[in-house]
């Protein structure tokens, strides 16, 4: 099946297609100007949706109805006026239910659209979460970056305040960071304050939930009750930013290790992507075809899958393909600007 | 009328219009006419930080800004701050 993968880099939005998943076409740069911290298709109706941001004009959305031809600005995207807080970013777009759509941003902040992404609303309940005095932003700033929604539940993650779980459409949420480090901290294990990374739900088995962690990799099988850490077990270090998941088998993970908390590129010099079959118990390595020499990034969204593929994109611009399961990778497409984001969609 | 010229990712996002001829007394009258206000404008209406506005050629951040007041011809100028190196 032919495959887009929308790239957000800092200099606008690539789209990557491919009929076979050897040969791709690039297309680019779209939202000239701005950083395009995610973008993705919206599988319901086909728009494009891209979290913007630009260091001159601020944190904005773009829409575009016709594959990227052309794009309409969310209006009037920001928090209350009267307040001390101000939005920094825009950070990750989700499909909600029915027609809805879930944008996170930094400060810790949610919005929710329900026409289609022109307008944008406030989630109160996040935004005045008695526990927000605790939160406190990392190098990334304070960014709601995974928004999941599964079995009628709703998660979303946030560096550094941790992860949080709504069962009432975001009404109210409630900390799900039992058991998950967070060694910078006085306490190191506190109610919240973690530093997730990255978290993702399995698809298939809505109870299972993944997350990559300032501290570790992680794996819950209790909608986020209760945590086990998987690192070590095959992986060179327990810290990283991207995950991927693989819709058919809720057993399998796989990440890319970074060095360490001080020195963010991949681990031991090598582009090295690592691959769990048994939910976290050991992690193989899964790089044949990736650089053996290398000390590159890959961000937190950018990594990407599909029922076919696994994709990601490097901070020195190159996009990496590989076939469901990673067994071999190949590029894409190299010499982009600083990738941000990898989505994957049907083309 | 003021005239008011955007740079090009402003442009962009004002229909590709770069000039924009406007009835205003103030700087601050005018930038609140454009369509690109939100992108000039953080939510609680002050001018983001890295934008500079000339008026007639001089700068002014270094006098009323806003307030600043507009002849029939002048000319406006919004520019991004030389910023990254």
């Amino acid at each position: 099946m032919a495959v887009l993968l929308p790239v957000g880099t800092r200099k606008g939005l690539f789209l990557l297609r491919s009929d076979d998943r050897k040969t791709w076409d690039v297309e680019g740069p779209l939202l000239e100007g701005w950083a395009v911290y995610h973008a993705m298709v919206d599988p319901r109706d086909g728009t494009f949706h891209a979290a913007t941001n630009n260091p001159f004009y601020g944190a904005s959305v773009h829409r575009s109805a016709d594959g990227g031809k052309t794009w309409e600005r969310a209006e009037e995207l920001g928090l209350p006026e009267d307040g001390e807080l101000k939005l920094n970013a825009t950070w990750h777009i989700e499909p909600g239910r029915d027609s809805e759509l879930w944008l996170g941003g930094d400060p810790g902040v949610l919005f929710r659209s329900d026409d289609g992404g022109r307008t944008w609303q406030l989630n109160e309940a996040l935004f005045g979460h008695p526990t927000r005095e605790r939160w406190q932003p990392g190098a990334g700033g304070m960014c709601t970056h995974s928004i999941q929604l599964a079995d009628g539940v709703m998660y979303v993650a946030i560096s550094a305040a941790g992860a949080f779980r709504s069962e009432d459409g975001g009404e109210s949420w409630t900390p799900i960071n039992r058991n998950v480090a967070a060694e910078f901290m006085p306490d190191p294990y506190p109610e919240v304050g973690q530093c997730v990374h990255k978290l993702l739900v399995h698809p298939q088995r809505p109870d299972r939930i993944w997350q990559q962690n300032h501290c570790g990799v992680y794996r819950s099988d209790d909608r986020g009750d209760s945590w086990e850490r998987l690192d070590g077990n095959g992986l060179p270090t327990s810290f990283g930013f991207p995950l991927a998941l693989d819709p058919q088998d809720p057993d399998v993970a796989y990440v890319i290790p970074e060095q360490s908390q001080e020195h963010h590129y991949t681990a031991d010099g090598r582009l090295g992507v690592y691959r769990t079959e048994d939910a976290g118990s050991s992690w193989e390595l899964a790089s044949s075809g990736l650089p053996q020499r290398a000390w590159v990034a890959v961000l937190r969204e950018g990594l990407a899958y599909d029922d076919e593929g696994i994709y990601f994109g490097t901070q020195s611009g190159s996009v990496w393909t590989a076939p469901r399961g990673g067994a071999q990778w190949t590029e894409a497409a190299r010499d982009l600007p600083p990738i941000l984001s990898v989505e994957a969609a049907a083309a | 009328m003021a005239v008011v010229l955007l740079p090009a990712v402003l442009a962009a996002e004002a229909g590709g219009e770069k000039r924009f001829e406007l009835d205003a007394g103030t700087v601050g009258e005018a930038l609140r006419q454009l369509p690109v206000r939100n992108l000039l404008f953080d939510e609680r209406g002050e001018l983001r930080r890295l934008i500079n506005v000339f008026v007639d050629g001089v700068d002014v951040r270094g006098g009323r800004l806003l307030d600043e007041p507009l002849a029939e011809s002048s000319e406006v100028r919004v520019v991004g701050a030389v910023a990254g190196g």
